[in-house]
């Protein structure tokens, strides 16, 4: 995770589907003082909270009741948002030494949309930054889950984490299998797992094969999604890199899901990060030491439709190595 | 922010990251521009940016012109301007790009 540098607050979005057990995991990085110096938001799309009186150890807690903040209760989080960010900016004492914040999401939600909200609002995008997408998976019934409810694919496949939780109360062969295809749905995201919120160790899932998830009624089958790594050559800077990346986004947006990687240029190392088709701000991160890093230069483009050469090729073309 | 257009209305767009200095960010935006102008003839447009008015003009070859403020807006209005969606892994992209270059050439 990265550090608040420019003092924007960083934001965690801790999603999964109902009953996932986000709350007990949150409850015991709270606990253990993982997440002492955020703010959780706590959303829920029923009338009637429930979550705020189990995380009472969080350093301040908003909770946003009676409607999901992904469709209805978007203009609310908004405006709990801008409030909060207003408050810190206005000197609160009580805001201004928080650096995070944790937004628990309605187990309804698509952090997608949560995520566009907030990085195209002209107000937050200057006061929060989105730091990381967490969705929690139950161990026991997510493959079920997966099969049923395409929201919670839409979940796993926008998560920059996979954290798989109940591994206690289920068998180990079933376990390799979950995260098998939790790694073929989302090949860029960290698989973890917990038992009663704290870390859990997960079995080894080479050589298992996936879960094919059959689509929703009435859609086509999605093709796999599939990471491809890109290493950028001397010749394709970061203008050329972005150029041809806005072109791709804006005629593939719905089909990449995530794009993240490190590139330099002549201001430093750029981080790049992206949802679908909003790009985040990318941020200047600190040298990694005397010497570039196999890591730098090179970016993952995870999604489908694509074949790995076309976007090798296109990029070629674009920042004219091949003309 | 400009005062007279109210550009840019977020902390710049993502792609012009990556320049701290004056100098650079001036080169970072010409080379955008020429980035775009070795693509975008392809589909009978052609683009400027002199350096000093924010953003970037697009023109078809009716004379026709449109300003946009930010590269991902050059591409929504590079479809409206040509009537052609613009996908880079497009195979037609690839080769209708290539054909284009190539007549310059000759």
């Amino acid at each position: 995770m990265s550090e608040a540098r420019d003092g924007r607050m960083r934001l965690t979005v801790l999603g999964g589907f109902l009953g996932s057990g986000k709350t007990t995991w949150l409850r015991h990085q709270l606990h253990h003082g993982q997440m002492k110096d955020a703010l959780v938001i706590v959303n829920e799309a029923a009338e009637v909270p429930v979550d705020d009186a189990l995380l009472a150890r969080s350093a301040e807690l908003r909770v946003l009741a009676g409607g999901c903040a992904c469709c209805d209760g978007r203009e609310a989080l908004v405006a709990l948002l801008r409030a909060i960010c207003d408050a810190r900016v206005g000197g609160d004492d009580a805001l201004a030494s928080l650096d995070r914040v944790v937004l628990e999401t309605s187990g309804l939600a698509d952090p997608g949309p949560i995520v566009d909200t907030i990085r195209t609002d002209p107000v937050l995008i200057h006061h929060l930054m989105v730091d990381e997408i967490v969705i929690a998976i139950d161990a026991l019934y997510g493959l079920d889950q997966m099969r049923h409810e395409p929201l919670t694919l839409r979940q796993i496949e926008t998560a920059d984490r996979l954290l798989v939780t109940k591994v206690d109360a289920a068998a180990e062969p079933d376990l390799a299998r979950l995260v098998a295809t939790l790694q073929a749905l989302n090949p860029g995201a960290a698989i973890s797992g917990a038992a009663m919120g704290s870390g859990a160790g997960l079995p080894d899932h080479a050589g298992i094969e996936p879960v094919a998830i059959p689509p929703a009624e009435g859609s086509r089958a999605p093709a796999p999604i599939a990471a491809t790594r890109l290493d950028l050559s001397e010749a394709t800077d970061w203008p050329a890199f972005s150029v041809w990346l806005s072109a791709l986004l804006h005629a593939r947006g719905d089909d990449i899901m995530r794009v993240k990687g490190v590139v330099r240029t002549p201001a430093g190392r750029l981080l790049l990060q992206s949802v679908r088709k909003v790009v985040q701000q990318p941020e200047i991160v600190p040298e990694a030491g005397a010497k570039p890093t196999d890591d730098d230069n090179s970016v993952v483009v995870i999604g489908r439709g694509f074949r790995a050469e076309d976007l090798r090729k296109s990029l070629a073309y674009f920042t004219g190595e091949r003309r | 922010m400009c005062a007279n257009c109210g550009f840019p209305s977020a902390p710049g767009h993502w792609t012009e990251a990556g320049a701290s200095t004056p100098t650079d960010r001036l080169r970072a935006r010409f080379r955008r521009a020429q980035l775009l102008q070795s693509v975008l003839p392809a589909f009978g447009l052609s683009v400027h940016d002199d350096g000093a008015i924010p953003g970037v003009t697009l023109s078809d070859r009716t004379g026709r012109h449109e300003m946009v403020d930010d590269v991902s807006e050059v591409w929504r209005a590079a479809e409206r301007m040509s009537g052609r969606v613009i996908d880079p892994l497009d195979p037609q992209f690839l080769a209708e790009a290539c054909d284009a270059e190539e007549r310059e050439d000759t």
